[in-house]
């Protein structure tokens, strides 16, 4: 009876310290990767952001335009922001497939000599990568909508594609951290807009395709 | 029958000795070297300086009601999303700060504590932007703070201040990376400090204030 009693005690006591070791907790849920091999041996993936269902929040300064008057969530800047050209955005991220996988911010910045997008993404069952560009001229979005035919305060539908990457420039693969650590490789990114309405909401698609490869 | 109960007795009492060694276990409570009087810091305070906060259905720590737009997810919903704003050492606003938070598969609840991995976008718009990444350890502010006073209802005796840093980089200091403008190529340590100054879950009520000292190459961040 003794040793069954102290035999117990070690293997609760045991038992409960290896779990409190090995049990992975705090494990995310995760889909499938789509990702694809390319020709250089590289690999390609797609992110997707569904606009508006996506957005969590954008920055309410001048800068915003049409991609803070229709968000949510709004993110109040105080007044010495208000005037800087700088736009911050967050969103939930999809996989090609439309199943929501992450989430990133993005931040415009174009306060210094040309500017710049910087987008983290965090898929949180694989980790985060960093993506750098030169960034999109201001109010980018609403030029080529009133190109296609939009004017404010009116509800709009159409096909409007936009890439947020300057023509002749390269978006790269700046960090990564788990899955991601130590890959390099570049990114495009394209916002297509299929409808604003009248409170200037976005309707819409930002694609993100990534090249990555790990350097030999 | 005998040898039974006296077999869940004897586990049940080896599970609580385990459950104490793992509450009092010291190994669980490492942080980060502290920084120097030269790193460059970056203030803010909760919850003034929060400009957003979304959060995971299963990482909402106060117990509060996530919203119709949270992140509700499968994939996401131990994850939070804080817009936040950052003060200089003049407590001027400077930057604004992106901070994706994510439990992390690191969490060992007996070697390591309870970890988040940390993805900070910072980007002051004179000087460009950073990109920090951090496992910060919760699991003192829970033991400590969270869980008596919140959830326990035990008698609030802060001001607590927490160094919650764990790594992943050298001396268990965060990874800062330059991405654009001044910062551009440039590398660096991060350690967060922040010392929560009320907590009162009847007037549902936190307030803290957060430090991120940044160590990165170049006079950029020398200290102002």
């Amino acid at each position: 009876m003794k040793t069954v009693f102290l035999l117990a005690i070690l293997g609760g006591f045991g038992g409960t310290l290896a779990g409190a070791h090995f049990v992975p907790w705090l494990k995310h849920a995760r889909l499938p990767s789509h990702t694809s091999v390319i020709a250089n041996g590289g690999r390609s993936e797609q992110f997707l952001i569904r606009l508006p269902a996506d957005r969590i929040a954008a920055t309410d300064a001048e800068a915003g335009g049409l991609r803070s008057a229709g968000a949510t969530g709004t993110m109040v800047l105080p007044a010495q922001f208000v005037a800087e050209p700088l736009l911050v955005e967050h969103f939930k991220v999809r996989d090609s497939g439309g199943s929501v996988v992450g989430v990133a911010a993005r931040h415009w910045n174009a306060s210094g000599a040309a500017p710049t997008t910087t987008w983290s993404l965090l898929i949180p069952s694989r980790g985060a990568i960093v993506l750098s560009a030169p960034g999109e001229a201001r109010s980018v979005l609403e030029t080529a909508l009133r190109a296609g035919g939009y004017s404010g305060g009116k509800a709009w539908d159409g096909q409007v594609a936009v890439p947020m990457i300057p023509s002749g420039e390269v978006g790269t693969v700046t960090a990564g951290t788990g899955e991601f650590d130590g890959l390099a490789g570049n990114y495009t990114e394209a916002w297509t807009v299929a409808a604003v309405d009248e409170d200037g909401r976005l309707s819409g698609t930002v694609e993100i395709n990534t090249i990555t490869s790990r350097p030999q | 029958m005998r040898h039974l109960f006296v077999a869940i007795v004897g586990l049940m009492l080896g599970a609580a000795a385990a459950v104490a060694v793992l509450y009092f276990n010291p190994l669980s409570e490492q942080s980060a070297a502290q920084p120097q009087a030269t790193d460059r810091v970056l203030h803010y305070s909760l919850p003034d300086q929060v400009l957003e906060f979304a959060v995971g259905e299963d990482a909402s720590l106060f117990g509060q009601d996530t919203g119709q737009d949270s992140l509700w997810e499968e994939t996401i919903d131990r994850t939070a999303v804080l817009g936040l704003l950052l003060n200089d050492e003049a407590n001027q606003p400077v930057a604004i700060a992106s901070r994706l938070m994510a439990t992390s598969p690191e969490t060992d609840l007996l070697l390591r504590g309870v970890l988040l991995s940390d993805h900070w976008l910072v980007t002051i718009p004179s000087e460009g932007t950073l990109f920090v990444r951090a496992e910060s350890n919760a699991w003192p502010f829970l033991k400590n703070t969270l869980v008596p006073v919140w959830y326990l209802d035990r008698p609030w005796s802060g001001p607590a201040e927490y160094w919650p840093t764990v790594g992943p980089g050298a001396d268990d200091s965060g990874v800062a990376l330059g991405i654009t403008g001044t910062f551009r190529g440039s590398e660096g340590s991060v350690v967060e400090h922040y010392e929560i100054s009320a907590l009162d879950p009847e007037r549902e009520l936190a307030n803290a204030n957060g430090e991120l000292h940044l160590r990165l190459a170049g006079p950029q961040v020398a200290a102002q």
